[in-house]
């Protein structure tokens, strides 16, 4: 460290005397009143994605009761306002993924008997950042819309919504009590190979 | 090459340095996590009762929750005639329960409370038998008209149970309160049966 900035040191003093020796030389040789020295400021942008921020009510999309309290059945008119994801961008070429997890009933954990079931299903999306939006359908085999390009590099917002809620297993089956059933959406912003 | 541009080259480097530095420490992916919550609260549903279909002897039917027997006597003994009926309900619970099967009366007995006894060798009441079958249960209730209360049989549901109760009366013949075959004073006579889905 020291021996570092005593070259420092040594360096700065001469380019004093060169910069004075310069100014010398022109007025002793008369050729010219200017002097141009070209420098390379260079730098670069690397390519990164950073994810945004939620307002208002936070991250979480709370769907309350899910189910008929009169039938033992899933609601047929479950619905949450979308979260928006403000202030993300990407620098470069990006993909835009959609990942979601069934709500699972997180304190009955067993195999639920015949005519129930645990899990509950939907369809996350993710629009604003492609012309198609990234969705992702937790009930599905595969989910080939789950991941989406954008040729550009963009700033803006993301909405982030759930739907089509069904029970896993089919409609007429009846969810198993539970005060907290969760499930996770998952959005990820990533610079595109 | 002047060594004062070597001091700027140094100071370029150095400012190369320095927006790396911020730069690496960026990623080149961003993830949100949202969650997703919601709940389920206990809950218990009975619907309607409805007739299965071939099992009916000596009823008339159902006509709203009442069931009628046809002919409660047997006219030439006035012994109690033998009726059985198979009544269903579709039902819910999603949480371990109690199912509660009770009987008001214990037995069908005169709407109408006599204030004297019947006469020597007629029946006052008539038994009944009750079976109740229900996820894992497979209860019996004999309402068996001793006396005049409530009775009931309490069955404990480890597990969510859905589907059907299905709830089978049964009076056997000549069946009464006071011995086999007894003949039976003339009157309405009448049970209340109630099925309870509750907490345990």
């Amino acid at each position: 460290m020291t021996r570092n900035l005593k070259r420092l040191a040594v360096l700065s003093a001469a380019a004093v005397a060169i910069a004075w020796s310069g100014a010398a030389a022109a007025q002793t040789e008369g050729g010219s009143d200017t002097d141009t020295k070209n420098f390379a400021v260079v730098g670069n942008v690397p390519a990164m994605c950073v994810g945004g921020t939620i307002a208002g009510t936070g991250g979480t999309f709370d769907m309350g009761v899910l189910i008929d309290l009169n039938t033992g059945l899933l609601r047929t008119d479950l619905a949450a306002p979308p979260k928006v994801l403000s202030g993300s961008f990407c620098s470069a070429r990006s993909t835009i993924t959609v990942n979601a997890t069934p709500m699972a009933a997180q304190t009955f954990t067993s195999t639920p008997p015949t005519g129930f079931s645990r899990l509950v299903d939907y369809t996350a999306t993710a629009a604003g950042w492609t012309t198609t939006p990234a969705s992702y359908a937790t009930s599905a085999g595969s989910n080939p819309a789950a991941v989406q390009t954008r040729a550009t590099a963009f700033s803006g917002d993301i909405t982030v919504s759930v739907g089509n809620f069904s029970t896993n297993g089919g409609a007429t089956q009846r969810l198993v009590a539970d005060t907290n059933y969760q499930g996770n959406v998952t959005v990820t912003l990533a610079v595109a190979s | 090459m002047p060594r004062g541009l070597r001091l700027e080259t140094v100071l370029v480097v150095g400012g190369l340095l320095a927006w790396a530095s911020p730069a690496f420490a960026q990623s080149t992916v961003a993830t949100k996590t949202l969650p997703v919550t919601g709940n389920a609260p206990p809950v218990c549903a009975v619907g309607s009762p409805r007739l299965a279909a071939g099992n009916q002897i000596n009823f008339r039917g159902l006509s709203g929750n009442t069931l009628q027997i046809d002919q409660m006597i047997d006219p030439t003994t006035l012994a109690v005639a033998a009726a059985s009926v198979d009544v269903k309900f579709d039902a819910v619970c999603n949480y371990p329960h109690r199912l509660r099967l009770e009987s008001q009366n214990n037995g069908l007995w005169p709407t109408l409370q006599r204030t004297q006894a019947p006469a020597p060798g007629f029946g006052s009441a008539v038994p009944y038998r009750a079976t109740v079958m229900w996820g894992v249960v497979n209860g019996v209730l004999n309402a068996d008209a001793v006396a005049r209360r409530v009775n009931d049989q309490l069955f404990n549901v480890d597990l969510p149970t859905a589907g059907e109760i299905d709830l089978k009366l049964n009076i056997a013949p000549g069946a009464s309160n006071a011995r086999d075959n007894a003949p039976l004073p003339a009157g309405d006579y009448a049970d209340t049966m109630r099925i309870f889905v509750e907490p345990r």
